[in-house]
């Protein structure tokens, strides 16, 4: 049995078909490799690499007469010959149906959710008043770095974490706690490198007082689960608090020195 | 010979010594980095000492594991033994469903969760000695059928699963309210139409293991005597888990974000019982504790809802329904002493706490008070003085609804009664609540009432108190924003794309065809031609 077609036109649709398995198939095992999790290609993904490698195809059938005028020849047979009349008629037909169905899905009313924009970390004001004192956002550091042992603030951190906190940002602090699920936008995941890395730690200072209605428009403060946490914390359990975030999570925060460098990027 | 056998012997033994303190060596750092693990990892819920009580224990019901007692719920040993050291691991892979213990699989190495499991048998004297426990023979499941489903429900009644998990399995049995663990703490008894939640797991397999072995430490009991007594056999229980196992969904609920309204031109149901709600869709929504402004609680009681929506271009009707094993409050004294007991039991103690015995079940479904024009609406807990939410409020109490305004959670004000144009018919059975409420889609109060809109995703969210949980005021369930949108008559236009599509994809493929064919006959003839000549 000879599976490989040797008809430029069967060769085609082979390689189509084993491309289409590779991209769909094949590419969640590559996170994996990477220690990432697995996730598979989106449709639109899916379709722009299967565009590429029809031209591609089409690229090399065409490139000398002869296989060129192969590769045409089993079209023609089913455009002509009398003997493949049923499979001319079936693709008339099959074809302009698939195309009508298409365009009724794309005409039909659909009642899909408004598109939500949000700025995840929107940016800070230069100061803010906690319990009536203003408090300078822009160039503080967390004064607990610099002031008693950085383990006692960790347990402290560690404490208000476990009692305030995990049930949304969970024991993993990837915001997966048991209550994260019923909370859309969910609860921040201190584990990516797009979040609290890439804070200095007054912001996150500014996020957990002021929480989810402190936040300007731009971040969606009505959908915000997140309290506001000078209704419930002092200031230092709140440095304390961060203090256990980036310990925790493995992670360093943000410098001045790493803003005033940077200028303008974000906060 | 003999001489070879003497020299053997001391060798031998100063070996063995050797690899006995090497082993002890690798026990010990096996030991220090589960240690290092558990402190880092576990100790804010389990506590340093392994007792279960670390920072986090207070806001959590079931409490955390107490490691000193060497009780484990989830094990392939007999009730009252201890549990292998691939059942420990297990829950440390996957988690405890239902709970605050999440799967840590993905997160700790093996070697990190393999000293974890040492670690936390060394809490216990018990694991010290005694030979390695041997789990229970299980065999595998006999596949499900009819027959073993009706086999299940004689054997759930016979053997009285009812007692505490009710006739539909809701957990609303005559025992529930009396239930406690092991160390005091209040139990709620497992709700067999959610599976995705049991501790243990929720295929058929984890139920009949349960079954086996019992959840130790619960009040929930081993069947194993059972069959050891001969009073059922082995594939009678196997079908009892089939049968639990039937009470849920096949596949554990997702959730979508748009609630459809489907229109329907015929009469609308007038009650939550009418049989052709069975064929509307339902939409799964979760709801978490409310822990967002005082006075937080952390033991909410209804944890998801489902809703089921219809339209007839005039009336809106929304079908309510939830698992709440009382109608609050009940007339079962049990019950209130139960709640006292889940007040008592749950940290934080926020100021400002409401509730009393006698409160009522709840039940409020949201929307902004008039629809967005951009991104921005209410906050989801029931809006702020710049922009208010349109409440459904309903109540077991008087069992009815009315339309309020709220500028906050728990500020709503009640409509004046010539405005009110809800109305709600609710019914409870076998621990469900089903509550029907119906509005015109538009109102003559348009400045107070959200209009409904056909064809638009209207932001909707949804809060729920159990009175007889220890809910009230500020202290209940609640959810973020959704969407609820009534469908739409499709009109004509949308059928015009199609035919076109249609018409137009055909005329193009007869022409390639066509102007195929008359090639190829030109072709042939001057072939023909050119043979002739």
């Amino acid at each position: 049995m000879r599976l490989w077609p040797s008809e430029p036109f069967g060769q085609t649709v082979a390689i189509l078909a084993i491309a289409y398995l590779l991209i769909e198939l094949g590419i969640p095992y590559i996170p994996p490799l990477f220690g990432l999790a697995s996730a598979p290609a989106p449709d639109s993904v899916v379709f722009q690499y299967m565009l590429t490698v029809l031209m591609g195809v089409l690229i090399w059938v065409s490139d000398n007469e002869e296989r060129w005028r192969a590769f045409k020849r089993p079209i023609q047979r089913v455009l002509v010959e009398e003997k493949r009349k049923p499979i001319r008629v079936a693709l008339l037909v099959l074809v302009p149906v698939l195309v009508a169905f298409i365009a009724f899905d794309q005409a039909r009313p659909s009642l899909s959710a408004p598109p939500s924009f949000r700025a995840i970390h929107p940016a800070p004001p230069g100061s803010m008043t906690f319990r009536d004192r203003t408090i300078p956002i822009t160039g503080l550091e967390n004064p607990l770095r610099h002031e008693g042992r950085l383990e006692a603030h960790y347990e402290e951190g560690k404490r208000i974490y476990y009692r305030n906190c995990l049930v949304c940002h969970g024991d993993l602090l990837d915001g997966q706690g048991p209550y994260g699920p019923a909370f859309n936008p969910a609860p921040l995941s201190f584990q990516d490198v797009g979040t609290i890395q890439q804070l200095t730690e007054s912001y996150v200072f500014w996020r957990i007082a002021k929480g989810g209605a402190g936040l300007p428009n731009e971040g969606g403060p009505w959908n915000s689960a997140m309290p506001a946490w000078e209704e419930f914390l002092t200031e230092d359990e709140i440095w304390t608090v961060i203090i256990f975030l980036y310990e925790q999570a493995d992670k360093t925060p943000r410098t001045w020195e790493e803003v005033a460098g940077s200028e303008g990027g974000p906060q | 010979m003999t001489r070879t056998i003497l020299l053997a012997v001391p060798v031998l033994a100063l070996a063995s010594l050797s690899t006995t303190a090497a082993s002890a060596d690798a026990q010990d750092q096996e030991l220090s980095l589960g240690k290092d693990v558990y402190d880092r990892w576990c100790a804010g819920c389990h506590g340093v000492d392994g007792a279960g009580a670390g920072p986090g224990a207070a806001t959590m019901l079931p409490r955390p594991r107490d490691f000193t007692r060497a009780q484990y719920q989830v094990r392939t040993t007999g009730t009252g033994e201890l549990p292998t050291d691939a059942d420990i691991m297990h829950v440390i892979d996957v988690g405890m469903p239902g709970t605050a213990m999440p799967g840590w699989e993905d997160a700790l190495s093996r070697d990190e969760r393999e000293a974890l499991v040492a670690y936390l048998k060394s809490f216990s004297r018990f694991f010290e000695s005694g030979p390695e426990p041997t789990p229970l023979e299980f065999g595998s499941a006999p596949s499900s059928s009819e027959a073993t489903i009706t086999e299940g429900a004689r054997l759930y009644q016979e053997i009285e699963c009812w007692q505490c998990h009710g006739q539909a399995g809701r957990g609303d049995g005559s025992a529930a309210a009396t239930l406690d663990d092991d160390l005091g703490f209040p139990n709620y008894a497992a709700d067999l139409t959610r599976n995705w939640l049991f501790n243990g797991g929720g295929a058929v397999e984890d139920i009949y293991r349960v079954l086996r072995t019992g959840l130790d430490g619960t009040p929930m009991p081993t069947f194993s005597d059972l069959i050891e007594s001969d009073i059922v056999t082995d594939d009678q229980l196997w079908s009892l888990a089939h049968y639990v196992r039937s009470l849920s969904p096949a596949r554990a609920p997702a959730v979508r974000e748009v609630i459809t309204a489907t229109l329907d031109e015929s009469e609308l149901p007038s009650t939550p019982d009418d049989e052709r709600w069975a064929s509307v869709q339902p939409f799964y929504v979760p709801l978490a504790g409310q822990v967002i402004v005082k006075p937080r609680w952390f033991s909410p009681r209804v944890t998801n809802i489902w809703v089921r929506a219809l339209h007839d271009g005039e009336d809106v009707v929304l079908l309510v329904s939830w698992t709440d094993p009382t109608q609050s409050p009940s007339s079962d004294p049990d019950w209130a002493s139960f709640a006292q007991r889940v007040v008592d039991t749950m940290e934080p103690k926020d100021e400002g706490s409401t509730w009393e015995p006698g409160a009522p079940d709840r039940l409020v479904v949201q929307f902004p008070q008039t629809l967005p024009s951009g991104l921005e609406r209410p906050h989801f807990l029931q809006g702020d003085a710049r922009r208010p939410a349109y409440l459904w409020s309903w109540s077991s109490e008087e069992d009815r609804a009315v339309e309020m305004v709220a500028e906050g959670l728990a500020t709503g004000q009640q409509q004046p009664d010539e405005n009110q144009q809800l109305s709600a018919v609710s019914t409870w059975s076998e621990g469900e609540w089903r509550v029907l409420f119906r509005r015109p889609l538009m109102t003559p109060d348009i400045a107070a009432d959200l209009q409904l809109p056909l064809a638009t995703a209207v932001p909707i969210a949804f809060q729920a108190w159990d009175g007889d949980n220890g809910e009230a005021g500020k202290q209940n369930a609640v959810s973020t924003w959704y969407f609820l949108a009534l469908e739409e008559a499709t009109p004509a236009t949308v059928f015009m794309a199609p035919v076109a599509a249609f018409v137009l994809t055909a005329a193009f493929g007869l022409g390639v065809v066509a102007r195929a064919q008359r090639r190829y006959t030109e072709a042939e003839e001057r072939a023909g031609q050119a043979g002739g000549a």
